[in-house]
């Protein structure tokens, strides 16, 4: 069955905001660019700028993070990234891979950035699917980017930001286009737009949903200074609140490796810590966030025996008796348990496949290379230290995503220079 | 559990008579009494108190605000019993939108009983001894099926026994009876008559299909009870003073009484005072605590409404904490010759926007009819 593109609609975002057909966004004339060219690395040089300087998003912790992220210093390091790639393989050379499909995730606002950005960089023409559910953050960036797009026709030549309904057959018209398809999931997106076929050329890279945890080691945790532990808490505490806790790389398990007796002690302190940054910081999580964890505690509470401190304010933590129960369930919203085991070895024991970030305190780095092998070759994609869970890198879910918005052209030339 | 004193206590005195402060202590040893009834009789509650509330030293509390609460969810979740199945006279569910988990709350004979007394006790207070003539704001479809107790058949079915020649005044396809109406209210013309109806179905299909018809009727001696959420009216930018208002200009219905109430706590509602606030009764009360800290606050604060009651016993659902909002206005009003709390609802918690991973292609949600 094809569907024709003239009578299907998007709701375009930016450039401008209104009804659009589906074939106009098709159409786009937008000229691919060399790999990291100088303007486009300027346009999000521009785009950073725009974000630092808004009222709006200068209050939101994760669209500060973006702008920090899109600033010049940090695309450039980026591009040198990239040239140091086009050195170490003279017999390759890169191109765009050409026009990219980016379906966003709804649960982090300025996910679709960070994927357009790259595959901009790349010089690729995109089409990007945000969330039907638009944050007032979400409309902020989309009109910043709608206004860079006025002063900027190369930006907006070749890059449309569109939302539409459950709607396959859009889908399917933008999956045929692609020459690379990018899904951040979760799972029932990813099952749902799989079964959309590409291009026979083209390429894909599916997100689907990620469990994240933390490993602390009890011994160093209770020997760390004040200051240190003060830290950890306001890196704990990002990790856990940027994005309500639904960021796929936020942890919901924090896992104390150390001995029995210093489990209670360990806890007392991490919790008092983490409620005098919430103070410090003011904080007060959405309103629904209290009740939402409680329906979830009451319902584990009916199956598992686990103890908790229903005082605690913006959180709540679940402490399990035995280091035997272990439950990778997402709640969210401030809500993360407690699980004790002996050595670091068992933190590999029980991760596995759809486990994304370990965030760690207190381990030795032949330690967390050791766990990096193990949990590893599991499933886990990422090790890093507590406070830098939401950091974006290129490299994410363990895939090269700079690798995947490009495409190697082999070069061997008459000289045999390869 | 035997039949406290502090419950017949409660039962012996009018519903709206006790000062507050008085009426506390009873409540809180009411209260003690039933958790601990529950922790004794209900395996699952036990396990949340000690899992939970730190174990028994949660049964002894000086204060309301110091009860254990459950929350309102869990009925939808979990099945809470403090009688063996054998005793169920009758099981309510809550209504809920397709496809939504419903709450289901076991009723024994002793707490169906206790219910109806306090319900006959309140609703006398507003609407004298007589039982009068009534009339359902709704079709007779919804109680047809006596085995599904949707909570609009429970409460029209709860309402029955305080009205006689019961008449339902829209049709199975929602229109509304006029003519047959016009009927029933002559033939029963020597009594003033008492109309119910959940709130939207009320404004939906009685104000909305006589503003349409025109002709409206003119019964300023009648007593309009309705009941349910506003949530819907909200939607529609309806106030409850344009509610009333609106009834009026139709049907000449001066006296309008809202109540709030809920599946969970069937019996010890809350009736509309002549101020237009909810006002409780003595045989419950509520506790208003801050969204985010689940700290109780303080009269004029608004906040998630805890409600207490002393009257479930073969479930454990006398201190449960809503998704509603609300503020206490005050309490013991001499004007009103009304003792206790009264207070407004302001709406329901907005749905946990906590958005997964996975919810970028949400299917669209079913609207609910």
């Amino acid at each position: 069955m094809s569907t024709s593109t003239d009578k299907l609609q998007v709701r375009l975002l930016a450039p401008t905001r209104g009804w659009e057909s589906l074939e106009s966004v098709l159409s786009m004339t937008g000229a691919l660019a060399e790999p990291f060219s100088a303007r486009r690395r300027g346009t999000l040089g521009q785009l950073s700028r725009m974000i630092l300087q808004d009222p709006e998003l200068r209050a939101d912790a994760g669209s500060v993070a973006l702008g920090y992220w899109l600033r010049k210093a940090n695309i450039d390091r980026l591009a040198e990234a990239f040239g140091r790639r086009q050195e170490a393989e003279p017999g390759v050379v890169f191109v765009p891979a050409g026009r990219v499909f980016h379906v966003a995730p709804g649960n982090v606002d300025t996910m679709f950035v960070y994927s357009w950005a790259l595959s901009y960089l790349c010089g690729n023409r995109n089409v990007v699917r945000v969330s039907g559910e638009q944050s007032p953050v979400l409309m902020r960036l989309l009109s910043l980017l709608s206004r860079q797009m006025q002063s900027d026709p190369e930006l907006a030549d070749g890059n449309r930001f569109v939302t539409y309904d459950h709607d396959q057959s859009i889908s399917e018209q933008l999956s045929r286009w692609a020459t690379h398809r990018v899904l951040w999931g979760g799972d029932e997106t990813v099952r749902l737009l799989r079964t959309l076929p590409l291009s026979p050329h083209a390429s894909e890279r599916a997100f689907g949903s990620k469990f994240s945890y933390s490993a602390i080691s009890t011994r160093a945790y209770l020997e760390a200074a004040v200051e240190k532990a003060d830290k950890l808490a306001a890196g704990f505490f990002n990790d856990v609140f940027w994005f309500d806790q639904m960021a796929c790389s936020s942890p919901h398990l924090v896992i104390w490796v150390g001995s029995a007796e210093q489990f209670d002690p360990a806890l007392d302190r991490f919790h008092q810590a983490l409620a005098d940054e919430i103070v410090r910081r003011g904080h007060r999580g959405g309103q629904s966030n209290a009740i939402h964890r409680l329906n979830f505690v009451f319902d584990l509470a009916c199956e598992a025996n686990l103890t908790v401190d229903l005082k605690q304010k913006e959180f709540l933590a679940v402490r399990f008796p035995d280091a035997g129960v272990l439950r990778k369930e997402i709640c969210g919203g401030g809500l993360f348990t407690h699980v004790r085991v002996d050595q670091l070895s068992q933190v590999a024991d029980v991760s596995g496949e759809g486990d994304q970030t370990i965030t760690h305190f207190g381990f030795s780095d032949t330690e967390l290379r050791e766990l990096a092998q193990q949990a590893g070759s599991r499933g886990v994609d990422r090790l890093v230290p507590i406070g830098e869970a939401l950091a974006f890198e290129p490299t994410w879910d363990g895939y090269d995503l700079i690798g995947d918005f490009l495409r190697r052209v082999t070069l061997r030339t008459n000289s045999g220079g390869r | 559990m035997s039949a406290g004193s502090v419950m017949e206590k409660l039962l012996a005195a009018a519903p709206y008579s006790l000062p507050q402060e008085e009426k506390r202590i009873l409540l809180v040893e009411r209260a003690r009494e039933l958790t601990r009834h529950h922790y004794g009789q209900c395996e699952l509650y036990n396990n949340l108190i000690n899992r939970i509330f730190g174990g028994s030293k949660a049964l002894q509390f000086d204060k309301l605000e110091d009860a254990p609460f459950l929350p309102v969810s869990l009925f939808k979740t979990q099945e809470l019993r403090s009688v063996d199945a054998a005793a169920v006279v009758k099981t309510l569910t809550s209504s809920g939108t397709t496809g939504q988990a419903v709450s289901r709350i076991f009723l024994d004979s002793r707490t169906a009983q206790l219910q109806s007394r306090t319900l006959v006790k309140i609703m006398q207070h507003f609407l004298g001894v007589d039982r009068r003539p009534m009339v359902f704001l709704d079709h007779p479809g919804v109680v047809r099926d006596r085995r599904s107790s949707s909570a609009r058949a429970a409460g029209i079915l709860g309402m029955l026994p305080f009205g006689r020649q019961p008449f339902y005044a829209l049709r199975d396809d929602m229109s509304l009876d006029l003519e047959g109406l016009r009927e029933y209210l002559e033939k029963t013309r020597e009594q003033t008559p008492i109309f119910f109806g959940f709130t939207y179905m009320v404004w939906q299909y009685f104000v909305g299909a006589l503003e349409k018809l025109g002709g409206g009727l003119s019964l300023s001696e009648a007593i309009l009870l309705h009941s349910g959420g506003w949530k819907k009216l909200e939607a529609v930018k309806v106030s409850q003073a344009e509610f009333r208002d609106r009834v009026l200009a139709v049907s000449g219905i001066k006296k309008v009484i809202n109540f709030y109430g809920m599946v969970e706590q069937v019996g010890s509602v809350y009736f509309e005072n002549p101020l237009h606030f909810l006002h409780a009764s003595i045989y419950s009360d509520i506790i208003v605590r801050d969204t985010n800290t689940l700290e109780p606050l303080p009269p004029g604060r608004p906040g998630l409404i805890q409600v207490i009651s002393s009257l479930p016993e073969s479930y454990p659902g006398h201190s449960l904490l809503t998704e509603d909002i609300g503020v206490v206005e005050d309490c013991d009003n001499p004007a009103l010759g009304m003792n206790g709390q009264y207070f407004r609802i302001l709406g329901r918690l907005a749905k946990a926007d906590l958005r997964g991973c996975s919810d970028t292609f949400q299917k669209p949600v079913p609207v609910p009819a």
